[in-house]
């Protein structure tokens, strides 16, 4: 790797100052899991990186609140959430996210900042925030600003972070009543990148769905929400028929924005998609995975 | 700090030790060349083999994704360091009762990841075996022999605990 700046500041003023919004050779350092994959290809050169493994205090702690809204600050290394309490108790889905996110080695340093800011669609969290309703807390010279996860990543690689802005936490919404559950299909070896992410939570009682939000990931070049597929649950009784049409219609839907690879045609992604929907919905709804063919 | 070497002071395997390093340097090359310890080595260098695994503040981390600058005041712990007292930890003599291993090259990292997994499932099933050690690839494949070597090492702890 080429030589550059190396600084750790203390706190996260000092770190805002460091940043530079005309340089993209000027980066935020955190896990550094992606960031050192990019450096050692030689695909990014940084000119200075700013460590902000040195911030504590809110941007490196989660909290639950009596309510039932999880903080989670962005320093948050992925083991840490993975076995926090917090997260088991309000957002079971995170943790069972989390099992499949790389090793152990990789998330005893990879932090949800980074996990959010990379923009790369691969990336497991974003699809699951997105599907809880979560936000980012994002502070730069002008202050703190809110946005939804989904406002985040707006294309391949790409985020609205400005270069001069730090994510400071994910915010989780109090999830009452809902149940949610993370897919996450790897048609190589286990621990490749997936062909397809897929996200579902589902506010019901019983089968009878009140809402339902579904996102892909990885199979696009940012996560997407699957709007029809939503809205044709939304206040229906769930069966097997139901179920199976949800999945040609997620899949049909998506067909325009699925990105053929080396993990697979967008035909067979759009096939995944449609059998993958299925059967989760049928986890989470407790029904029998209808129409499974072989 | 700036793009010049700098010096960092840390803990190194027990001992406060300093080093003059260079912002670009990772910590495998550094605690191979500055101070000659081997047994962490970089092999596929993308997070992926567990070869280059070392403790940093008692977290196993792949020392090839690492900067070494940004281990400055903090105790980073290699596989030298686990006989520190003269005999060898329950894990390492685990491995060799087991035979869990050909050319021993993947060896430091399954030791000390082992050593970490014992700590969170003290009495893990095979499951949770080879999930947990999913991260680290043995080339000569092992691999039945590690799943044994980690349930002696886990008998051996659990003896000696209680
Ligand atoms: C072996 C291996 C396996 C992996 N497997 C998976 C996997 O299964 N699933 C998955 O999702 N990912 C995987 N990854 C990618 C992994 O790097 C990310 O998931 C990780 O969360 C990135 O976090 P980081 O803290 O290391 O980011 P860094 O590398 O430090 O940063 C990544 C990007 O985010 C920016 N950034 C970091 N923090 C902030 C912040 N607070 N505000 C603004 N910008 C910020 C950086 O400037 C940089 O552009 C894997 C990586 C490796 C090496
Ligand atoms: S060399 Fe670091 S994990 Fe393979
Ligand atoms: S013993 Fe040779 S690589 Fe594992």
């Amino acid at each position: 790797m080429m030589p550059f700046d190396l600084v750790e500041p203390g706190t996260l003023r000092e770190a805002l100052a460091l940043l530079d919004p005309e340089d993209s050779a000027v980066r935020a350092f955190a896990g550094g899991t992606a960031l050192m994959l990019m450096m050692k290809s030689g695909f990014f050169r940084p000119k200075r990186l700013v460590s902000l493994n040195a911030l504590a205090g809110d941007v490196a702690s989660l909290s639950l609140s009596p309510t039932g809204e999880l903080r989670i600050g962005a320093m948050v290394r992925l083991a840490e959430l993975e076995r926090a309490p917090e997260i088991r108790r309000a957002a079971p889905v995170i943790a069972a996210a989390l099992r499949r996110h790389s090793n152990p080695r990789v998330r005893n340093v990879a932090t949800v900042g980074g996990n959010l800011a990379h923009g790369d669609p691969h990336m497991d969290l974003p699809p699951v925030l997105i599907a809880l309703g979560a936000e980012v807390e994002i502070e730069g010279p002008a202050g703190r600003r809110r946005l939804p996860v989904d406002g985040l990543v707006s294309g391949y690689y790409e985020t609205v972070l400005r270069g001069d802005e730090l994510i400071v936490a994910a915010i989780v919404p109090p999830q009452p009543r809902r149940r949610a559950l993370y897919v996450k299909c790897t048609t190589r070896a286990a621990d490749d990148w997936p062909a397809l992410g897929l996200a579902l939570s589902l506010e019901a009682d019983g089968a009878a769905i009140r809402a339902a939000t579904i996102v892909l990931g990885a199979a696009t070049e940012r996560p997407m929400r699957l709007a029809q597929a939503e809205s044709l649950l939304a206040g229906r009784t769930a069966d097997a028929a139901l179920i199976g049409e949800a999945g040609r219609v997620a899949a049909a839907e998506a067909a325009a924005a699925i990105i053929a690879d080396a993990r697979g045609s967008s035909a067979y992604k759009r096939r995944l998609l449609e059998v993958e929907l299925r059967r989760a919905l049928a986890r989470l709804l407790d029904l029998p995975a209808a129409g499974e063919t072989r | 700090m700036s793009a010049a070497p700098r010096t960092i002071r840390f803990t190194l395997n027990g001992r406060t030790v300093a080093a003059e390093v260079a912002p670009q340097e990772s910590l495998v090359t550094m605690l191979r060349d500055r101070f000659a310890l081997y047994g962490a080595r970089e092999s596929c260098g993308q997070g992926l083999c567990g070869c280059c695994t070392v403790l940093v503040d008692g977290r196993a981390v792949s020392s090839c994704l690492a900067l070494a600058a940004l281990v400055d005041g903090r105790a980073v712990t290699t596989i030298e360091h686990l006989d520190a007292d003269g005999t060898l930890d329950p894990v390492q003599q685990a491995f060799i009762e087991a035979g869990a291993f050909q050319c021993g090259f993947c060896t430091p990292g399954f030791v000390l990841m082992t050593r970490q997994l014992l700590e969170q499932h003290p009495d893990p099933g095979d499951d949770d075996i080879r999930h947990y050690l999913a991260g680290n690839l043995c080339r000569c494949g092992a691999y039945p022999e590690i799943v044994q070597a980690v349930k002696l090492a886990a008998a051996k702890r659990r003896g000696a605990a209680g």
